[in-house]
């Protein structure tokens, strides 16, 4: 066999408080396929950003293609061949799609300029290529795009010349599955052009899909190396977990007969005269393709983008939601998709983002007692084992899924009437997984109306009592769970089925 | 818990582990310029610095509020302005120094509110905004003073506010007035800023406005809650400068004081992104500038080197802060591995 193209020796990495990676080895072959698998926190994101040189190793080193490339500074990595598809991809708001995955390497003309006609061919050309053209205006800002458009912008990104290995870290957690499927084309033809490929997600399904081998980590050890063709999804995961998991979840039905959500003839720049109602007890799944308004049909109900015509009532009550402190007031909650930017103060305490959104209740006097911050989160910080060395650690400093998590343990402190979940289990892991639905399960049993938008259609399809799906600013009728198939789902979205 | 190393360990909790390498500092600064002159240490020296602490430290906690919201207020050494020059209208025309104080207090509100409805209502940048009253207010201090030129005062309790000592005994010269009231709004500026749910709300709305907002709070409200603050304290700071020189200056003593409170601040551990910054740093910040340009003056650095020396110092504040950042987390990263077991 050949020399591996990325080599990696007992690699260690600590933070303070976490031993993130110890004594990790592994290898990749050219126009392989390695898929990288563990719970949140157990160090995949870590690895990743040592060898795109974000992050420096305490112990082992990396070689890139027969090339020493331990302490490589992010720009010593990419020159090397290293390319990372980030989780959670910095987008500069105010420059268009092309500069933005141009950035840092803009084409140069005489004196300096840029060359903004090459630099757009040549991201038209990238996007023909590899299957995403239609999908995004390389003419849109940045601060335009959604958290889809985001990533296959980062994709863009990693496929500059020169390029040997590419790290994917999740790359499907914010796509649908027609994007995913072309994000599969594009891996399988970067394959057979003969690159090193690493691919981290959390859905099982793609990697037994797309893997040639998996590497398994827990808490930050390697705890396999296999061929994928010679594993299964319930071995990996009794490797990631270190004990095995019941599949999939069933859930009864807890519907009561009390409406908590009713919208009438709602019409808003993305939705046209949409009715639908939420019973207590019940959970409604939202399915539709990316830009097909779901997220923003859940921003107007939460009062950050203004409805023009038609009216919410909230358990009977017609109510006027104009802010989210006023959907807050009428006990809304909402847990957004895209935690970084409208989820998380990155810089604030795990205690502090979990409990924001109920400050005035945990306060007397407009006074905070901490003893009450502690106690109305942390139960929830425990059920969905959020990994954390501390409360007052900094979100920031958590695992991606693990910030997720924060999210969600803000809003279940809350307990609203009505609760909004955006992409509730996006990059979290299996395990947890399991903790939101069975929560969810749990809240809806209690009486909680919820309302869940997701684009993954297993997670649609067991969790939801109904589902409704978005196309072209309308919705369709209800699909009731016992109707409720993939292909019909898939096919209403794209619009060529009627309900 | 109740290891020897618990009581340290309290200490440490109670300054805050990122607020070490200012005392250090301090400390090193201390030395050096005690070790150059005697009089340094002596009571009345201790008395100056901690009077000219005063002005600097009323508008540092303003400042710290408005930057950890993730703002700036430029236009503060002109609020004291305006507000000087108005108290001293006041106290010698009611002769009573409550109203004179009271007044100083809202004009410096008001104008704070000003800045508030520019930034919200007219979506203009915090920078620009305060860039603009910064000059705008200025001229109104000096078109509220009769021609243009300082107003006196010879109020003798009036003076008190800016001169004035407490708990004088024998040699123990007391006290300043002007620094017990720094003393008990900085004391209640802490406790408002750490435990209320105003001052958590400014730390949230300064690490990110949009999360926030989702998180129901209403970001307006608090800019303008947060602007009037620093606006009704730099008010405030420019009565003590009235009552310390018994004249109400439209422009002598306010002049500087946004930089000398900007860089408190960041000495102090703010982030220019907002969402960090404790008003213990700040205050132990404009104790060093204090005592820095205290000892410069004692060692005879004549004044143009002073304010070279004061330009470096707001950006090492901000180059200090970012190291500070990866010290402190390894100093707290030793305190825990040490006194969790
Ligand atoms: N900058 C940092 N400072 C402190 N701790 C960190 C930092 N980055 C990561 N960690 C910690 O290192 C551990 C590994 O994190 P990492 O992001 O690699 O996890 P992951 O496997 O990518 O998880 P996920 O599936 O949630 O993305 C976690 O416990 C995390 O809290
Ligand atoms: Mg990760």
């Amino acid at each position: 066999m050949q020399d591996p193209i990325l080599e990696i020796r007992d690699v260690g990495k600590s933070f303070p408080g976490v031993k993130a990676l110890s004594n990790l080895s592994m290898s990749v072959h050219r126009g392989e396929i390695v898929a990288f698998v563990g719970e949140n926190g157990a160090g995949k994101s870590t690895l990743l950003k040592i060898l795109s040189g974000d992050y420096q190793l305490d112990e082992g080193s990396v070689l890139l293609d027969g090339v020493e490339a331990s302490h490589a500074s992010p720009l010593e990595a990419r020159l090397a061949g290293f390319r990372l598809v980030r989780q959670e991809p910095e987008i500069v708001p105010d420059i268009s799609v092309a500069e933005n995955i141009f950035i840092g390497e803009y084409p140069r003309r005489s004196g300096g300029r840029v060359d903004f006609v090459q630099m757009r061919n040549t991201v038209t050309d990238m996007l023909r290529r590899y299957g995403f053209w239609g999908l995004v205006d390389i003419d849109a800002s940045g601060r335009s795009l959604s958290p889809a458009q985001m990533h296959i912008v980062e994709i863009m990104r990693a496929l500059k010349q020169g390029v040997k290995v590419v790290a994917f870290d999740e790359p499907t957690s914010s796509l649908t599955h027609d994007e995913t499927e072309r994000l599969y084309e594009l891996i399988r033809q970067l394959k057979a052009d003969g690159l090193g490929i690493i691919y981290v997600s959390h859905r099982l399904h793609e990697v037994m899909e797309i893997s040639d081998r998996v590497a398994v980590l827990k808490d930050g050890v390697p705890t396999g190396d296999l061929k994928t063709a010679d594993t299964t999804e319930a071995h990996i995961v009794s490797l990631m977990v270190g004990r095995e998991l019941e599949h999939g979840f069933k859930r009864e039905e807890t519907t009561r007969d009390e409406v908590v959500l009713e919208v009438e003839g709602l019409s808003s720049r993305w939705h046209d005269n949409i009715s639908f109602r939420i019973r207590a007890g019940e959970i409604v799944g939202f399915a539709g393709l990316v830009g097909a308004g779901r997220t923003e049909l859940a921003k107007v109900l939460f009062g950050e983008y203004q409805k023009q015509a038609g009216v919410v009532r909230i358990c009977g009550q017609e109510t006027r939601i104009r802010s989210p402190a006023d959907a807050i007031a009428a006990s809304i909650g909402f847990a957004p998709e895209n935690r970084k930017a409208e989820g998380l103060i990155l810089v604030r305490s795990v205690i502090e983002n979990a409990s924001m959104a109920v400050y005035s209740a945990l306060s007397r006097f407009g006074v905070l007692r901490n003893q009450q911050m502690i106690s109305a989160v942390s139960p929830f910080i425990e059920r969905l084992e959020i990994k954390t060395p501390s409360l007052t650690q900094d979100v920031g400093k958590l695992s991606g899924g693990n910030q997720q998590k924060v999210v969600l343990a803000r809003w279940l402190a809350a307990n609203p009437r009505l609760l909004i979940l955006d992409e509730p289990t996006r990059a979290v892991d299996v395990g947890a997984k399991m903790e939101i639905y069975r929560l969810m399960d749990m809240l809806a049993r209690e009486g909680m109306a919820i309302m869940m938008i997701s684009s993954e259609m297993p997670e649609l399809i067991s969790m939801s009592d109904r589902i409704i799906v978005m196309n072209n600013q309308k919705i369709s009728q209800p699909v009731e769970k016992c109707d409720a198939t993939e292909e019909r789902i898939v096919n209403m979205a794209l619009g060529t089925a009627t309900a | 818990m109740n290891k020897p190393d618990g009581f340290l360990k309290r200490i440490m909790q109670a300054i805050g582990a990122e607020n070490l390498s200012l005392i250090i500092a301090l400390l090193a600064m201390v030395a050096l310029i005690a070790s150059q002159t005697e009089f340094f240490f002596s009571a009345r020296n201790l008395f100056n610095i901690a009077q000219n602490m005063a002005v600097v430290g009323l508008i540092a906690v303003g400042m710290t509020l408005v930057i950890v919201s993730a703002g700036l207020d430029i236009s503060v050494g002109s609020i004291a302005g305006c507000a000087s020059v108005m108290t001293a209208l006041v106290v010698v025309s009611t002769g009573s120094v409550l109203a004179g104080i009271g007044i100083s207090l809202l004009v410096g509100l008001a104008l704070g509110l000003v800045n508030a409805g520019i930034i919200s209502f007219l979506r203009v940048n915090p920078v620009v905004a305060t860039l603009a009253t910064f000059s705008a207010f200025r001229g109104i201090a000096f078109l509220i003073a009769p021609g243009g030129r300082p107003v006196g005062v010879l109020d003798p309790t009036f003076a008190q506010l800016g001169s004035g000592r407490l708990f004088q005994m024998g040699e123990f010269p007391g006290v300043p007035v002007a620094f017990v009231i720094l003393l008990v709004v900085a004391l209640g500026a802490h406790f408002v800023m750490s435990t209320t749910v105003f001052g958590r709300s400014i730390y949230s709305m300064g690490g990110n406005p949009v999360a926030a907002r989702l998180a129901g709070i209403n970001l307006t409200r608090m800019r303008f809650a947060i602007y009037a603050i620093s606006g009704a304290l730099s008010g405030l700071a420019g009565a003590i400068v009235t009552a310390r020189t018994s004249s109400g200056q439209p422009a002598s003593g306010t002049q500087g004081l946004e930089l000398e409170a900007i860089t408190a601040v960041f000495l102090g551990g703010a982030l220019l992104a907002g969402g960090k910054g404790t008003i213990v740093g700040s205050m132990l910040a404009v104790l060093l500038l204090a005592t820095l340009s205290n000892g410069m003056n004692l060692l005879g650095i004549p004044t143009f080197y002073q304010l070279v020396a004061k330009g470096l110092l707001l950006v090492l504040a901000v180059a200090i802060g970012q190291w500070r950042m990866a010290h402190a987390e390894r100093v707290q990263a030793r305190l825990t591995s040490t006194g969790a077991t």
